[in-house]
């Protein structure tokens, strides 16, 4: 018998991971070209502001200076995510008459070097008519508070409903009714490469954009939009992205103004924003107050929930109204709830927009939600695993109206946790043990963008020499996805990853994929790898056939570079000389063949779940409050493992991320300005924070997915901060409801405990 | 941005003073740059003059000798300090204290002369060293002058330095027999500056068990490391108990006077003196209690 899989379940190094810690991947960041000028961006320090006059004369009088350009050079579009929602469309990028968040863009200048184009940026004279400005999504909403946008009274941008079941009927049936208000933060993806880009416009009128991105495909779209250009006159590159994570699928100000600077000199343009405009002036995570009511029987089986949430969007929409319906979504998950009611509200604000981040509205949801079930079990004297295993989503399982999940681990993961948990026996005082259930999307079936392409392309070129040209659409920024989507590829056809040469990250040679968002990639382009390499593949075993004239009832296959018949394996020949005759054959013709994946009637959400259960380890000093994270212990379910490597590179990735969401991470603010722009004092953890962690594998097989797998991206940012309130909780008796989760707010909780002892 | 400067590097002490003393106001000294590039690059500092002093041998040294102390000069990098087997032996809490004081990187480069010199309340040198009594040895083109490093520190980012002078050294004296001194920082990631610390020096009474004399010290609680020298009294000449060392803790916090910022308010900050003053009081106290080596 041969092993099922040759390359898939291997752990293998990223394919490029030697170029990276070589220092020769060539980011964005890196690119320098002949005659290339230096931009930067004039930002407003008002929240929110009329501009009445904009004066570039002095700044284009400095000596080193090309050119300066505001909102009077653009074709004064509104761009925005969500193309097939006019209203939603509401960034301008250069503002022209408004600016409603501090650091937003109104003026750009190109020059000879970054000093002088910084002090080019001082001589543009700004006049404003400061307005007052509205900072908080409560406030915001009122009646008579100051508005954002024209069209959007009350400031409300997006609103979001989804109901099933009769909830009345269900508070009515319940024992027990729990109603809890939560706050959660902020945060910031903080990339390791900020946002960046070189544009190229030419004399023939294309445009090049190096740049570092999630989608090189939406930045195309949204670039040829707002200037007026043909889609295929602009090609996007990006070979390498340092860091995403949700926050560079959006058109961005160093792509858009080095554009329309180039545009206007035909020369180069490069733009790197500092870590400062990263802070202050790209998006972020979506803040959100979330009010939730639960019914649930004395036995814990859960009854009804009605969710409402109101979420800081400032000053534009962005990917925004995915997250407010997302978030809706996944307060319900993983569990089966007869009745459920969420109304959402997006609302502007003056302070920098919100929009994706890792988990897209999920971990807020999964944070409140896990929370709130801990707080319930413990009102009714009910172990957590215990509650949580009763209500548990199983596969099969209908989200009514919504979603239908198919492969399901949830339970399997709980008995994982379970395990674990009891095997730490009893913990030391002030230490505790809090768990988090979650799921995840693999890609979204929303296409608010309005492609006419398929969701995923992919296409195959085999070479005379076995070599294999793989071209697909998808961007790894450091997730992974080119070793997956090679492993996929590799296995399907029966080759060796060695054998494949990876072509991606340009527009102009690669299919249209619409990037790496939504925990889409290893689904959805996987599924149009897999199904370019098997059209491939029965291409070569066609002549295969021809050569061994098996009887007609044999199938054949190709595995580790041996094309043989399946029952018969040692019948065979090398794929080597099979692909050789089989180009002669087709009048040499190299073997060429397409991929292609579109959900179809797969719901509103997905195609596919993720499931996990995680368990933190922490403890509280009674002193200060502060926390140490001791161990952290993760049971995922994300079907059959491609890479078993990149799988734990994105939990223990995840894990600091989400841990930081969850106690260390915010955006403090007054009126509109965040105080903490820098590293110093944007606290993200480091190594010596990170606690032991492990992943305990539960395999399921998804029947919509590449050899049956699933996301393993943003769904594990989603249970950490959760987890680690609850293992305050069973620390201290308390549960903080407002995050991040700082030693102050424990230790002020404390003081109220022992107040509320004593009397 | 970076504004231009003029460039110069000094070799020698003197070199340096002549420097100093020709471009006046219009200067500033660099060691380490750990702090200063990071003011420059803000574009809160724009010196038309960069006085390098990182290349000075003869302010990079570490000695002790055991009837004088330690001197260890201002040019010297935390690196060194923290690696010093003289230093480990004779002062264990400047090694601990170094292990937790930034990255790495920025121990690699930075000086103990650099980071009293920017007078940054919440730098973890100025508590400690006080706690260990130390002086410091200020210079100009005409004179030398020593202060305790007590008086060093005037207000945030400010010193007793004068345009002309150049820190040279700071000097500790012989620990008394059946001392301790320890230190910890409040932080939430390792390594970070601290949200509020405190350093403690407990010296017994040569026979018996009552306090002789004791230093607190608190950093990044006021505008300067600062003495709670009340709380101090409290303890000399006492023995140790749990009721004096509430006392102890909560007059500390009194004679703190914080402020508030984005990493804790003036009330957590207060409370945290309290927490920690007990804590090292107690953790001195044991530790100096401990028959001599
Ligand atoms: C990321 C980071 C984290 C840090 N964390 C900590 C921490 O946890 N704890 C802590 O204590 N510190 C911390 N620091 C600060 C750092 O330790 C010190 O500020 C540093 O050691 C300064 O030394 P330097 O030689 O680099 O000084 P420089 O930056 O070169 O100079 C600092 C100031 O001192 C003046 N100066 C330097 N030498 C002399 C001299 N001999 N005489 C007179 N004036 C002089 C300069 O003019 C300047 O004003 C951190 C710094 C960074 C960048």
């Amino acid at each position: 018998m041969m092993k099922k899989y040759s390359v898939i379940n291997t752990p293998i190094h990223n394919i490029d991971g030697i170029a990276k810690i070589t220092g020769r991947a060539e980011y964005a960041f890196d690119i320098k070209l002949p005659h290339m000028l230096y931009g930067k961006i004039l930002r407003s320090p008002y929240p929110h502001a009329k501009i009445l006059k904009i004066n570039t004369k002095k700044a284009e009088g400095l000596t080193g200076v090309k050119a300066v350009v505001t909102g009077k050079d653009t074709l004064g579009i509104k761009q925005g995510i969500w193309r097939r929602f006019k209203e939603l469309c509401d960034e301008e990028i250069l503002a022209r008459s408004k600016v409603r968040y501090i650091g937003e863009p109104v003026a750009a200048v190109a020059a000879v070097d970054e000093d002088t184009a910084e002090e080019a940026l001082d001589l543009i004279e700004v006049e404003y008519e400061s307005l007052p400005g509205v900072f908080g999504p409560l406030e915001a909403i009122k009646q008579g508070a100051p508005q954002l946008h024209e069209h959007a009274e009350r400031n409300i941008n997006v609103t979001r409903h989804i109901e099933w079941g009769d909830v009345d009927e269900g508070f009515k049936k319940a024992d027990h009714v729990r109603e809890d208000w939560f706050r959660c933060s902020s945060q910031h993806h903080v990339c390791m490469e900020t946002h960046n880009a070189v544009a190229s416009f030419t004399p023939d009128k294309k445009l090049t954009v190096w740049t570092s991105t999630q989608s090189h495909y939406y930045i195309q779209v949204l670039l040829s939009w707002v200037l007026g250009l043909r889609e295929n006159d602009v090609r996007v590159i990006s070979r390498y992205t340092g860091g995403g994570f949700g926050s560079k699928f959006e058109l961005d100000s160093a792509q858009f103004c080095s554009s329309l600077l180039s545009m206007k000199l035909f020369k180069p343009v490069k733009i790197i924003l500092t870590r400062e405009e990263e802070f202050m002036a790209t998006k972020r995570r979506t803040p959100m107050f979330y009010y939730l009511r639960t019914g649930v029987k004395k036995d814990g089986t859960f009854l009804a929930k009605e969710g409402r949430v109101f979420t800081e969007g400032g000053a534009y929409t962005s990917m925004g109204a995915t997250a407010l319906y997302l978030t809706g979504f996944f307060q319900a998950f993983p569990y089966v709830w007869p009745s459920y009611r969420y109304d959402g509200y997006r609302v502007y604000t003056n302070t920098a927009p919100t929009s994706a981040m890792r988990g897209f509205g999920a971990p807020q949801a999964t944070f409140c939600a896990e929370t709130q079930i801990d707080l319930i079990a413990n009102d009714l004297g009910i172990d957590p695993i215990k509650i949580r295993r009763k209500n548990a989503m199983y596969p099969g399982y209908e989200v009514p109206g919504q979603a239908t999940i198919q492969s399901c681990g949830l339970s399997q993961c709980l008995d994982k946790i379970e395990k674990w948990i009891k095997s730490q026996g009893k913990l030391p005082p002030n230490r505790g043990i809090g768990i988090a259930a979650y799921g995840f999307m693999s890609g979204g079936i929303f296409n608010w963008f309005d492609t006419p392409y398929a969701f995923s392309s992919a296409v195959i070129q085999v070479k005379i020499d076995g070599k294999v040209d793989l071209y697909i659409g998808s961007q790894d920024m450091g997730q992974g996805s080119n070793t997956t989507m090679t492993m996929i590829c590799a296995e399907e056809l029966g080759v060796q990853v060695e054998d494949i040469r990876l072509h991606m990250g340009d527009t102009e040679s690669c299919p249209v994929d619409l990037g790496a968002w939504g925990s889409r990639e290893t689904l959805m382009q996987g599924n149009a790898v897999k199904m370019a390499a098997a059209k491939a593949k029965q291409q070569i075993i066609e002549y295969a056939a021809a050569k061994l004239s098996p009887n007609i009832v044999y199938d054949l296959d190709i595995k580790d570079r041996w094309v043989h018949l399946i029952a018969r394996p040692e019948r065979g020949l090398s794929y080597y000389d099979v692909v050789k005759e089989a180009i002669r054959g087709k009048d040499g013709q190299p073997i060429i063949a397409r991929g292609h994946y579109t959900p179809h009637r797969k719901g509103m959400i997905s195609p596919a779940y993720s499931f996990g259960v995680q368990a933190v380890d922490a403890e509280v000093d009674p002193d200060t409050g502060k926390i140490t994270l001791k161990n952290c212990v993760t049971a995922h379910d994300c079907g059959q493992v491609i890479n078993p490597l990149g799988v734990k590179g994105q939990l223990e990735g995840a894990m600091a991320m989400a841990a930081g969401y969850g106690f260390t991470e915010d955006l403090p603010m007054d009126e509109g300005k965040i105080l903490n722009p820098n590293l110093v004092d944007y606290k993200v953890l480091r190594a010596t924070e990170m606690p032991e962690t492990k992943v305990i594998e539960v395999e399921t097989y998804e029947p919509e997915g590449p050899f049956g797998a699933k996301e393993a991206g943003e769904g594990l940012t989603n249970p950490t901060a959760g987890a680690l309130g609850n293992a305050v909780f069973h620390a201290t008796g308390l549960s903080i409801k407002n995050l991040p989760i700082t030693p102050e707010k424990v230790l002020e909780a404390l003081k109220e405990k022992k107040k509320e002892e004593k009397k | 941005m970076i504004r231009d400067f003029v460039y110069s590097k000094a070799k020698t002490v003197k070199e340096a003073l002549d420097l100093l003393e020709e471009h006046k106001e219009n200067y500033k000294i660099i060691c380490g740059g750990q702090s200063l590039l990071i003011l420059m690059r803000q574009g809160l500092v724009a010196p038309a003059n960069l006085i390098d002093i990182k290349s000075i041998e003869e302010l990079s040294y570490i000695n002790f000798k055991p009837k004088d102390g330690l001197k260890i000069g201002a040019a010297t990098t935390h690196s060194d300090i923290e690696k010093s087997s003289s230093v480990k032996k004779h002062y264990p809490v400047l090694v601990s204290m170094e292990k937790n004081l930034a990255s790495v990187q920025t121990r690699n480069w930075g000086t103990i002369g650099g980071n009293l010199a920017h007078g940054d309340p919440a730098g973890d040198p100025g508590p400690v060293f006080i706690a260990l009594n130390a002086t410091v040895k200020i210079a100009n083109s005409e004179r030398e002058r020593s202060i305790p490093l007590e008086e060093f520190f005037i207000d945030y980012f400010e010193t007793v330095l004068e345009d002309g002078e150049l820190l040279l050294e700071v000097q500790f004296p012989v620990v008394p027999p059946r001392t301790a001194t320890v230190y910890e920082k409040f932080n939430i990631i390792k390594n970070d500056q601290g949200i509020v610390s405190v350093a403690v020096s407990i010296t017994m009474e040569k026979k018996g068990s009552s306090c002789k004399d004791a230093r607190i010290v608190l950093g990044a609680a006021a505008s300067i490391p600062i003495r709670a020298k009340k709380a101090e009294k409290l303890l000399i000449g006492q023995k140790l108990n749990n009721g004096l060392l509430e006392k102890i803790g909560k007059r500390a916090s009194k004679e703190a006077d914080p402020v508030a910022d984005i990493h804790a308010s003036e009330e957590y900050r207060r409370h945290l003196v309290e927490a920690l003053t007990k804590r090292m009081v107690r953790k001195a106290w044991d530790q100096a209690r401990k028959p001599a080596r």
